[in-house]
């Protein structure tokens, strides 16, 4: 019996282990690695060039992101139709597969990265730094000037094709509601909790919030931040700010008090983006975060209904200077090439390509004007009124920050997700909020 | 026969395969886990090796703390609610009555379903707006609504409490083959001493069925220990990391920070812990065998 229990806990630390030694799930490469041969790497985009199969390592979940992949994949068919490209699904695992496949020497031959990926592979050697052919392939002249943060990294180098732009988190609201409620579009924070508390009384949800993701959390944080300091979180995770300083803490105290008041769904920390969301669009809920790409949606829902506000802030004064200061940003990130792709240059090439038509089709038929590239193609699908009054606030923007997938420091990241959670509670204090921030901050490497 | 088994060779023969397999998928990676315990290492390049420092940072965190106390907390509601009420039912079902047989079934149905399914039925049920658990204190008349799960202070308890549900079944399954395999003899003996039921089954049946509460325990505690997939899929550690377990932290240093060497110490721990509890338990419900 002895031993039998034993064996049936080492069993059962033994599976608590798989989990963190190595979720392998290696899949066969052979197909995807039959690469070119020497000769093949004179730009092969003539026909007669050598059949090549690349491995790639790509969104493909929702109209959204299986549109503009398609598009690319056939515009690459056109010119360069030696190539076809072998796709894997990209999983929502916070990047565990594509560790998976490097730690295992199985890395895609393309795949997309954000900034956490290519930190982590840069160290590792696992990722082509592209800088020779971001001039080579005139990527960089494709560039928007406005977007240009999104292709160099910290150290100066590139190891991305980017294709999304600077993207912003904005708060929605239903004209409409506040409208017949007679509740005044908040500009300060006694207005808000004055809207809080007046749509509470007639039913209504102020608020939705998706907070069983932990990023929506940090956007509202982020915005409350930006009144007072247009850095936001981003200079948390620079170490140019402290949690405790003035502004970080006004912001988490003001979230509580406003939580406290009622200002989000009950359960709000339970709820999942169809369910909050569903929430907005029904008109059951005054105002909902999200970030830009939700415009395409709330208007479906809403028609002319539906408009986005800038942030309350403390007085009127940090209200009108607060204006241009938006939460969200893009980072380096985008298509990139695995270092151990047999013809780099070649892949490199794919990958420039597929990050231009990429952007391309989501500008001209995705509604959506925040892009990495320019774009020379007119728009088929025209831009909802929203994203109207987004493209004329764009160029008056003056800080943005940064969504929690572009900080820097994971451990940094990891501890502001779980804290802005607990804002959302309702039992959480600023203190403890700053205390978990500082823990840290303080060890973080 | 007797010869065949005191050959050496053939002993040999046939355990070598499973022992090389056992160490080979078992032994190895735990002796790996307490190894890369001791690096600082983000599961790709090198790793440096720093000693124990990965475990002095362990003893200093708080989310450890909020971890040990929750594998705690799960595994005291599962070893509460599984064996607790599972003895309940089992003891019932062997009785016997009309519609026994449906229960035994209908008990172990819920060890059949996948987690996944198990939990997205708790979420609806749990769900502060409208689920069914706030709409029945609602209809008693009862002004007891609470947000289960995004309480920071009740949510391990509504987690633990699912797990504890739906692997109860299982727990029943194996008490009633114990209760089951008690000698008739022994109640009717005592039933003629002039016992009640009651009495009897508490006096000759459970001591009866002590190696077999050893065994259930240990399941339900190192089962409560390891929890994981319940708190992933029904509130993915939240609100904060107020359902954090060890396994959970353990995931969230490995894949959410790219810490692996942390991760592995809090593993180490994890495999200690169970160790301990497993030893303790089988010191404490130690007995001399009943043969029967």
């Amino acid at each position: 019996m002895k031993k039998m229990a034993v064996t049936l806990v080492s069993l059962l630390a033994a599976t608590t282990l798989a989990a963190c030694g190595s979720t392998s799930e290696p899949k066969e490469t052979s197909s995807a690695t039959k690469a070119p041969t020497a000769a093949a790497t004179t730009a092969p985009a003539k026909a007669d060039a050598k059949p090549v199969k690349l491995r790639i390592y790509a969104q493909y979940a929702d109209e959204d992101t299986k549109t503009p992949y398609d598009y690319a994949v056939a515009e690459l068919k056109k010119e360069m139709p030696n190539v076809e490209l072998e796709l894997d699904i990209q999983a929502q695992d916070d990047g565990q597969k594509l560790k998976t496949y490097a730690a295992t020497g199985n890395l895609p031959d393309i795949f997309q990265a954000g900034l956490d990926i290519i930190d982590t592979f840069k160290k590792s050697n696992n990722i082509l730094m592209l800088d020779e052919y971001v001039t080579k392939f005139g990527f960089k002249d494709k560039m928007q000037p406005s977007a240009m943060n999104t292709l160099v990294t910290d150290d100066g180098h590139t190891y991305a094709f980017p294709y999304a732009g600077n993207e912003v988190a904005l708060l929605y609201y239903n004209k409409d509601l506040f409208q017949q409620n007679g509740v005044k579009v908040p500009t300060t924070y006694d207005e808000m909790m004055a809207a809080v508390k007046a749509f509470n009384a007639k039913g209504i949800t102020p608020l939705s919030i998706f907070a069983k993701e932990k990023w929506p959390c940090v956007a509202l944080y982020d915005m409350f931040v930006t009144r007072a300091e247009p850095g936001g979180i981003n200079k948390l995770d620079k170490g140019t700010a402290k949690a405790e300083d003035a502004a970080y803490k006004t912001a988490a105290e003001k979230i509580i008090e406003l939580v406290k008041a009622g200002m989000l769904p009950k359960g709000a920390t339970n709820l999942n983006y169809d369910q909050a969301a569903a929430l907005y669009h029904e008109g059951k809920a005054a105002m909902f975060i999200n970030g830009q790409w939700e415009i395409e949606a709330a208007t479906k829902a809403l028609g002319d209904k539906a408009g986005y506000m800038y942030i309350p802030a403390a007085d009127a004064a940090a209200y009108d200077k607060g204006k241009t200061a938006f939460s969200g940003s893009g980072g380096p990130g985008g298509y990139a090439v695995s270092a151990n792709t047999k013809d780099k240059e070649l892949a490199a090439k794919v990958a420039s390509f597929i990050s231009l038509k990429y952007a391309e089709y989501k500008f001209t038929n995705r509604s959506n004007p925040i892009v990495a590239t320019k774009v020379d193609k007119p728009v088929v699908k025209q831009f909802p009124p929203m994203m109207e009054q987004l493209s004329k606030d764009i160029p008056k923007i003056t800080s943005t920050t940064a969504f929690s997938w572009g900080l820097s420091n994971p451990k940094f990241k990891a501890a502001l997700e779980d804290a802005s959670q607990n804002l959302m509670t309702g039992n959480y204090t600023a203190d403890q909020f700053v205390k978990d921030l500082n823990k840290a901050a303080v060890t973080a490497k | 026969m007797r010869k065949f088994l005191g050959n050496k060779a053939a002993i040999l023969l046939f355990t070598l395969p499973a022992l090389l397999l056992y160490t080979v998928i078992v032994f190895y990676p735990i002796l790996q886990t307490f190894y890369r315990s001791t690096f600082e290492w983000d599961g790709l390049s090198e790793g440096t090796f720093i000693f124990l420092d990965n475990y002095i940072r362990l003893f200093q965190d708080s989310i450890f703390y909020t971890s040990l106390y929750n594998g705690l907390v799960f595994a005291a509601i599962l070893a509460f609610v599984q064996i607790g009420i599972g003895t309940v039912l089992a003891f019932a079902v062997a009785e016997g009555f009309r519609g026994s047989k449906i229960l035994r079934i209908s008990y172990f149905i819920p060890v059949v379903l996948s987690i996944t399914v198990v939990c997205q039925l708790w979420l609806a049920m749990y769900n502060s707006e409208y689920g069914l658990i706030n709409k029945v204190f609602e209809a008693l008349g009862i002004s007891y609504r609470q947000d289960w799960l995004t309480d920071s202070k009740t949510a391990i308890f509504a987690i633990a409490f699912v797990n504890a549900w739906q692997y109860m079944g299982y727990q029943f399954a194996l008490l009633l083959a114990a209760v089951k395999s008690v000698p008739e003899q022994y109640l009717e003996a005592a039933r003629i001493d002039g016992a009640s039921k009651f009495k009897a089954h508490l006096k000759i049946t459970i001591p009866m069925l002590a190696e077999t509460y050893k065994f259930c325990l240990v399941l339900a505690i190192t089962g409560g220990l390891n929890a994981f997939a319940n708190m992933f899929i029904m509130t993915g550690g939240g609100p904060g990391n107020s359902t954090y377990t060890l396994t959970y932290l353990m995931y969230r240093s490995a894949f959410r920070v790219g810490e692996f060497g942390y991760g592995s110490a809090a593993a180490a721990f994890l495999v200690i812990e169970c160790l301990i509890v497993t030893l303790a338990i089988n010191k404490l419900i130690a007995r001399e065998r009943i043969t029967f």
